[in-house]
């Protein structure tokens, strides 16, 4: 039953998921690009002083395409379940509806970690080829609050298109969008480290609060 | 229990995401912020001066006793630092004390430090690769090192820029001279301007494992170290140089509990500044030298200190200034009402993020009572049998957040 779900939502998600994908890489292309011609073009120790002590971030053009992605994939994900109220199809299956919903938010969380992932390691790797390790390490904490954002845009965005009632539903939406722009606040490498494990923790409350959502969904909508 | 579990997650996010963007919110619709206050102690005068403002590009100019000034008259009180503007108005030279001052004393006796509370050691990230000037006596401009340094356990170790590899040349020549030297690594303060943009290098002064401070010059690619006097008993927080063409002192000292000491030209002699309200975590510091007087200013969020004192650095007055807040009362008392307390990442002590829950004033105590009133009064007209004290407790933590929560993401 369990695999069967995973591989309905892979299903609708798969064509999302490789454009996704090929943003991603596309993007981490071009700031590899950008990179080496900026140290072709300029002196090396330069652009070294620019992103070391000016804390100019080099890698800025990826910054919101962890939101995208999250967005993207909750909706690929729910908008196909929202229309003509399919999900409650899947309500009908002899699994407890938590348990379908989770296999379902694991299958896109999966999804996205494998995106951001990638990203992180590639954007890592291109800066060690030109950087000292200090500023390649630096990069991992300083996107680690995007790729919350994301991960936020993607379990808000499922909790806000389960959600029936519209009022509840703009609340909802407003709810996360400033926990999304709070992610996006501070400039220059690193900014967010001292608060970092306090931000993690907005994960899983964004995660149960889809089950909210749900439970709403099976109890008055169908 | 999954219900109560996903619902509570929710209203917490809710509860987290209002305290975060309402009150900035508000504070963007009716605050007034408000610049610095700029406090000097004028020579003409022998008391301080200052210029605070009012908000809306109004400024007030008075002295310690009250006196108000023109800006034309305030510039008149403060000529070593107004000086280009008394040159263009024919007034200079001034004459102070029987003393006459013209352009190029002034010039020469001027000097001006700025610390930041926020660009202290530990108060920003900061990655630890560094560039260390090359001294060429041959050289007018100040060229870029084509390397960087960091300190390891065991090296000092430069890494090529064009290349992103050790250069092992300089690493072994400058590692070999801080161990000839005495210096046990790692280091644990670097301190050193890493621009161009001055008028010569001393290079960096690095406190080593021990507290040693080491001077730490490159001189046509070569070590130049010297192991200064200064006390390794000091608990430094970090070292700010500043190259001045006065070559009175290299720069300052700051210890972790506000002692603040210039390292003079004169074999590193520490020289203590007479500070007791400087306190490094929380307020920005000044430096300001003149032909006659030397000027310590320290502001935090509520008051500005100054200590004048003379040539030697004995302290000659003193000065505390409250800070103007325009904020009207009635939005600081409304604030209150509305917000029990506010999520903040932003401090302006800090180049990073700082988490803190600011909690409101006693107003807020009566935010959150009426709050619960009114939480009580929809219960009631709910026709709930019973009040949830889950819900209650919420809103008693969390006043009018927990209740505008609670009205959205309600019980079925």
């Amino acid at each position: 039953m369990l695999s069967s779900l995973l591989l309905k939502e892979w299903l609708k998600l798969k064509h999302y998921f490789i454009a996704a994908l090929l943003l991603n890489c596309g993007i981490c292309l071009k700031i590899f690009f950008d990179i080496r011609q900026q140290m072709h073009s300029e002196h090396a120790e330069m652009v070294w002083y620019q992103a070391i002590h000016i804390q100019t971030v080099l890698y800025q053009d990826i910054r919101y395409l962890p939101l995208v992605t999250g967005l993207v994939l909750a909706a690929a994900q729910f908008v196909p379940e929202m229309l003509g109220r399919r999900l409650r199809l899947s309500l009908h299956l002899p699994t407890s509806r938590v348990v379908m919903l989770f296999f379902s938010l694991l299958s896109g969380f999966l999804l996205y970690l494998m995106i951001c992932g990638l990203d992180a390691a590639l954007i890592y790797l291109t800066l060690k080829i030109y950087f000292p390790v200090e500023v390649a390490a630096s990069s991992l904490p300083t996107m680690l609050p995007w790729m919350l954002a994301g991960l936020l845009a993607y379990f808000g965005g499922v909790t806000v298109l389960l959600e029936i009632n519209w009022s509840r539903r703009i609340f909802l939406l407003l709810v996360f969008a400033v926990l999304i722009i709070m992610l996006f606040s501070g400039s220059g490498y690193g900014w967010f480290i001292p608060a970092l494990p306090w931000l993690i923790v907005l994960v899983p409350l964004a995660l149960l609060s889809v089950f909210e959502s749900g439970r709403r969904f099976q109890e008055r909508g169908v | 229990m999954m219900k109560h579990i996903s619902r509570y997650s929710a209203v917490i996010l809710a509860i987290v995401a209002m305290s975060y963007g309402l009150p900035a919110g508000f504070d963007k619709v009716f605050g007034q912020e408000v610049g610095n206050p700029l406090l000097f102690f004028s020579p003409p005068q022998k008391q301080f001066i200052y210029r605070e403002s009012l908000g809306g590009h109004r400024f007030n100019y008075m002295n310690e006793e009250g006196t108000a000034f023109s800006r034309a008259e305030f510039e008149l009180q403060l000529p070593f630092l107004y000086y280009k503007n008394l040159e263009r108005k024919k007034l200079l030279p001034v004459s102070i004390d029987g003393k006459s001052f013209d352009k190029e004393t002034i010039k020469a006796g001027k000097q001006g430090l700025e610390i930041k509370s926020r660009h202290l050691d530990g108060h920003h990230q900061q990655i630890e690769l560094y560039p260390l000037f090359n001294n060429n006596p041959e050289v007018a401009i100040m060229p870029f090192p084509e390397d960087v340094f960091r300190f390891t356990d065991k090296a000092m170790e430069f890494i090529n820029a064009d290349f992103n590899r050790i250069d092992t040349g300089l690493t072994d020549s400058f590692t070999a001279k801080l161990n000839k030297e005495g210096f046990i690594f790692p280091a644990t303060v670097i301190g050193g301007k890493t621009t161009n943009l001055k008028p010569f290098d001393e290079g960096f002064f690095v406190r080593d494992s021990e507290g040693q401070v080491f001077h730490i010059k490159r001189v046509l690619d070569k070590p130049e170290i010297v192991k200064t006097p200064i006390d390794s008993t000091l608990d430094i927080q970090d070292i700010v140089i500043s190259e001045n063409k006065r070559k009175e002192f290299y720069g300052t000292v700051i210890t972790r509990q506000g002692n603040v000491y210039l390292i003079s030209y004169d074999n590193y002699r520490l020289i203590s500044l007479p500070l007791d309200t400087y306190k490094p975590d929380n307020m920005d510091f000044k430096f300001l030298v003149n032909p006659m007087y030397k000027t310590a200013i320290s502001s935090g969020l509520q008051m500005v200190y100054g200590t004048a004192m003379d040539s030697d650095y004995k302290p000659l007055r003193s000065y505390e200034l409250e800070r103007h807040n325009p904020t009207p009362l009635l939005v600081t008392i409304s604030r209150d009402l509305l917000f029990p307390f506010q999520l903040r990442f932003d401090n302006p002590y800090r180049g990073q993020a700082d988490l803190q829950l600011q909690f409101g004033g006693l107003w807020s105590l009566v935010g959150i009572l009426s709050a619960l009133a009114l939480f009580v009064l929809i219960s009631r007209r709910k026709k709930q049998l019973s009040i949830n004290k889950g819900e209650l407790a919420l809103v008693l933590v969390s006043g009018f957040f927990g209740l505008i929560a609670l009205s959205f993401i309600d019980k079925d």
